[in-house]
């Protein structure tokens, strides 16, 4: 069913309005990633009319941009920034990747390491065993000690037409300890369907329903780990008209809201 | 064979042990210089207990606190922090179910608390297959088979093999039902279990046979440690970590397979009812006694055959059953600050030597410790493998060993530890291509897994694959969760063939070639064979 409501949304691209476009520093489109090899830790890439885009080294678990995966398309939502080239490849930064969840085989590309490309700069995580630290810090943290405030909201960012991840664990974690810190009776989630403007104008709409998947996922797995006392008001919007081709990613998400 | 083969004492006069002892107790004086000629003295064979020193439910002998027995790659030590283990009546080695089982069993000392299929075979022949292990619920292929025939039998006694039976669909823990993700078809059906009116998949009471052997009953403060990455949810997924039921907190869930049981505790109450066929639940009592002694036993290799002691003073701090029992465990070792298994230079680069015993122990030492960098540095593209390249390190990742295995002591996962390395599903589980020369067929069974339209395809199989065990997916019901099988420790793998879940790997060079094979490594032969040394000594 979802994947049906997937392929037709990606199907409706040639047909949807052409109503905008987003800023010209802006680059958003799927395409297959490429990953090149280097001296070091490997570049992941992509091509988009003719030119070819870096979009992220190999970091670990921890970093803020995680690499795609061969095998899957990539939905890039990019800004150009005016860095160097790294391996080849106009920077994007800031940039949000989301793998599309269907298989597709003719992403297949690995590079060989050449000089000319090697890094100039050195990765914050070799490719083998850490200096003593992951990348950016440990991707689940309990929050300190402190007094806790009556009402707090946190938000879930999700990849395109995804639920929850291994990058949630951290963010659910903190409304997990925050919820019993602060005796929290009520906790509001309101999850969000959006859309993403392209490059080429094309619209690109997740699944009419996963709003309410995501937001009925949250409650779901804040239950499951142990929140059953709280009384949960769960919601979802649909935000799609909003996609404007800028920072289109950050609105799929879930809005949690924890209070006494 | 070198002349210091290392004197490891049995018994409860385990003070033999002294150069162990002494680097823990620190002896003023002569006695450490006594200690190290002592120790390269070689030990009579009347000294050690034969590897197949089988221990019998209900026996009664006391467990020393050092005892050792012979492998073929030297000794395997475990070691009793609480010291003589009086066994009489002890819930872990009496038999408390109507098999005539204890846990003992299947969690031999001689195998490194496991059970090697040389043990199996051993017990075969020395019982008729009259033995308990042979029991119909899990030691039989499935149960109805007819007894004493080698082929009712033969999953365990070629492979090491029990069957665990789980229901379907998943049982959630308050045992409601759980909507699986996707469906699951028996394709093939050796062992008549899975297509079985009583005991498979269409039953009254569904069940799903798969045949696993069994992990390692020791070392367990550091699977089941409440350290790095352990949280209520799952790293990996960020969905809910099982969680002690008595103090409700998450479980690093690296216990079974398929972490389907979060505590020592739960796993007793489990493991007695379907392996030892209690019919109850154990009292409070022997379920503390059990979680008491599996939380204070340490296994490892303690003596090798081309290194010598792994338990004097100058043994790597990542090798040896005492530098096993004080280590820290909640760390993450793929770093250079803890590593997953210290080593030392003095292995790495000993001093010349104009004894050429001791050259030889030095050059086998020496490849030990580039063994030891092959685990942790040698790179290789990681592709395909569930649960590792979803969770950030992009498909594919230019990692190590260690980035799996990276667990401090251990090698397993730190976190939450289930992946799917290839081990049991298709294309990359052991299969026989069929001919018509070949009278073997194949032994496991065989699943078609189907995930449903309205949840993603499996990211690296696709919505329709094949499994021998769908592993963590038997109990999630998560269609990317088929495969997933929670890794086991490294400890005493000299003493404990075959490997994997599945004991598709009947020795340890064919688990570095499987690995080999899976990520197109290219190991030389030089650093298969530093590796395999590696891992004969852990």
């Amino acid at each position: 069913m979802k994947r049906q409501v997937v392929l037709l949304a990606m199907l409706s691209w040639a047909g949807a309005a052409m109503a905008a476009e987003p800023p010209a520093n802006h680059r958003n489109f799927v395409a297959c990633p490429i990953v090149r090899d280097t001296n070091t830790v490997p570049c992941w890439l992509a091509e988009y009319e003719g030119e070819t885009y870096f979009l992220t080294i190999q970091t670990d678990v921890s970093a803020p941009v995680n690499p795609p995966w061969l095998g899957h398309r990539v939905l890039v939502e990019g800004t150009v920034s005016d860095e160097p080239r790294i391996c080849g490849g106009i920077v994007l930064k800031p940039v949000a990747l989301s793998v599309m969840q269907e298989l597709d085989g003719s992403c297949n590309t690995m590079l060989p390491a050449e000089e000319r490309y090697n890094l100039a700069f050195e990765p914050p995580r070799p490719p083998g065993p850490s200096k003593g630290r992951l990348a950016f810090g440990d991707p689940v943290t309990k929050p300190r000690a402190e007094e806790v405030a009556a009402s707090r909201s946190f938000e879930l960012r999700y990849e395109f037409d995804s639920l929850v991840m291994f990058r949630h664990a951290q963010p659910l974690q903190q409304i997990f300890e925050h919820a019993r810190q602060s005796n929290a009776t009520k906790v509001q989630i309101t999850g969000y369907r959006a859309a993403s403007l392209l490059s080429n104008g094309q619209l690109m709409q997740e699944d009419k329903e996963i709003g309410r998947r995501r937001a009925e996922q949250v409650a779901d797995l804040l239950r499951g780990a142990g929140l059953t006392a709280l009384q949960y008001e769960v919601k979802w919007q649909d935000e799609t008209k909003r996609a404007k081709g800028v920072e289109d990613a950050a609105v799929r998400r879930v809005q949690v809201v924890v209070s006494r | 064979m070198l002349k210091a083969k290392v004197k490891i004492a049995i018994g409860i006069g385990a003070g033999l042990l002294a150069g162990a002892v002494f680097a823990d107790q620190p002896v003023a004086g002569h006695v450490p210089n006594q200690n190290r000629q002592a120790q390269q003295a070689p030990v009579s064979d009347s000294q050690s207990p034969p590897a197949n020193r089988w221990w019998t439910p209900g026996e009664g002998t006391p467990l020393p606190p050092v005892i050792a027995y012979p492998n073929s790659f030297g000794q395997v030590g475990v070691l009793n922090n609480a010291g003589v283990i009086d066994t009489k009546g002890h819930p872990f080695f009496e038999p408390i179910g109507e098999n005539g089982r204890a846990c003992v069993s299947c969690h031999q000392p001689a195998n490194a608390m496991s059970l090697s299929v040389e043990m199996v075979q051993q017990r075969w022949h020395e019982t008729q297959g009259k033995d308990p292990i042979f029991a119909p619920i899990d030691g039989m292929n499935c149960p109805d088979l007819p007894p004493g025939d080698p082929k009712s039998h033969s999953l365990l006694l070629e492979r090491g093999l029990f069957r665990i039976f789980l229901p379907w669909p998943p049982k959630a823990a308050d045992g409601s039902n759980i909507d699986p993700e996707f469906t699951i078809e028996v394709v093939r059906d050796p062992t008549g279990c899975n297509m079985h009116a009583t005991y498979g998949l269409k039953s009254a009471n569904p069940m799903v046979s798969v045949y696993r052997r069994p992990r390692v009953a020791a070392n367990t403060k550091y699977f089941t440690h409440q350290g790095f990455g352990v949280f209520s949810f799952i790293g990996k997924n960020g969905l809910p970590a099982t969680r002690d039921p008595e103090t409700g907190l998450p479980s690093g869930m690296n216990i079974l397979s398929d972490a389907r049981q979060p505590t020592l505790k739960t796993q007793a109450v489990e493991a007695a009812v379907t392996h030892l066929q209690f019919n109850g639940k154990l009292d409070e009592e022997r379920l503390a006694k059990i979680v008491s002694f599996e939380s204070q036993v340490y296994t490892a290799q303690a003596m090798h055959v081309g290194a010598g002691s792994l338990i004097e003073t100058e043994t790597p701090p990542g090798l040896g059953i005492y530098n096993l029992a004080k280590g820290r465990e909640g760390l993450l070792g793929n770093n250079v600050t803890n590593f997953v298994f210290p080593m030392s230079e003095a292995w790495r680069k000993p001093a010349p030597s104009p004894d050429p015993e001791i050259t030889r122990r030095n050059d086998m030492r020496a490849s030990i410790a580039r063994g030891h960098d092959v685990f942790m540095f040698r790179t290789f593209w990681i592709k395909d493998a569930m649960h590792l390249n979803t969770v950030g390190l992009g498909n594919p990742t230019k990692r190590t060993c260690s980035t799996c295995h990276g667990m401090h002591m251990m090698g397993m996962d730190i976190v939450n530890g289930w992946m799917d390395l290839g081990t049991t599903n298709l294309p990359w589980a052991r299969e026989e291509p069929l001919n018509p020369w070949n009278e073997r067929k194949p032994q496991m069974p065989l699943f078609k897994i189907t995930c449903k339209a309205n949840v993603p395809p499996h990211p690296f199989l696709g919505r329709v694959f094949y499994t021998q065990d769908p592993g963590r997916g038997l109990i999630s019901g998560k269609c990317n969760d088929v495969g997933a099988i929670v890794m086991q420790q490294f400890r005493g793998l000299a003493a404990r063939a075959p490997y994997f879940a599945n004991g598709s790997a009947g020795s340890l060079r064919e688990l570095v070639d499987f690995y080999d094979r899976r990520f197109n490594i290219g190991y030389t032969d030089q650093e298969r064979e530093d590796l395999i040394n590696f891992l004969s000594a852990l």
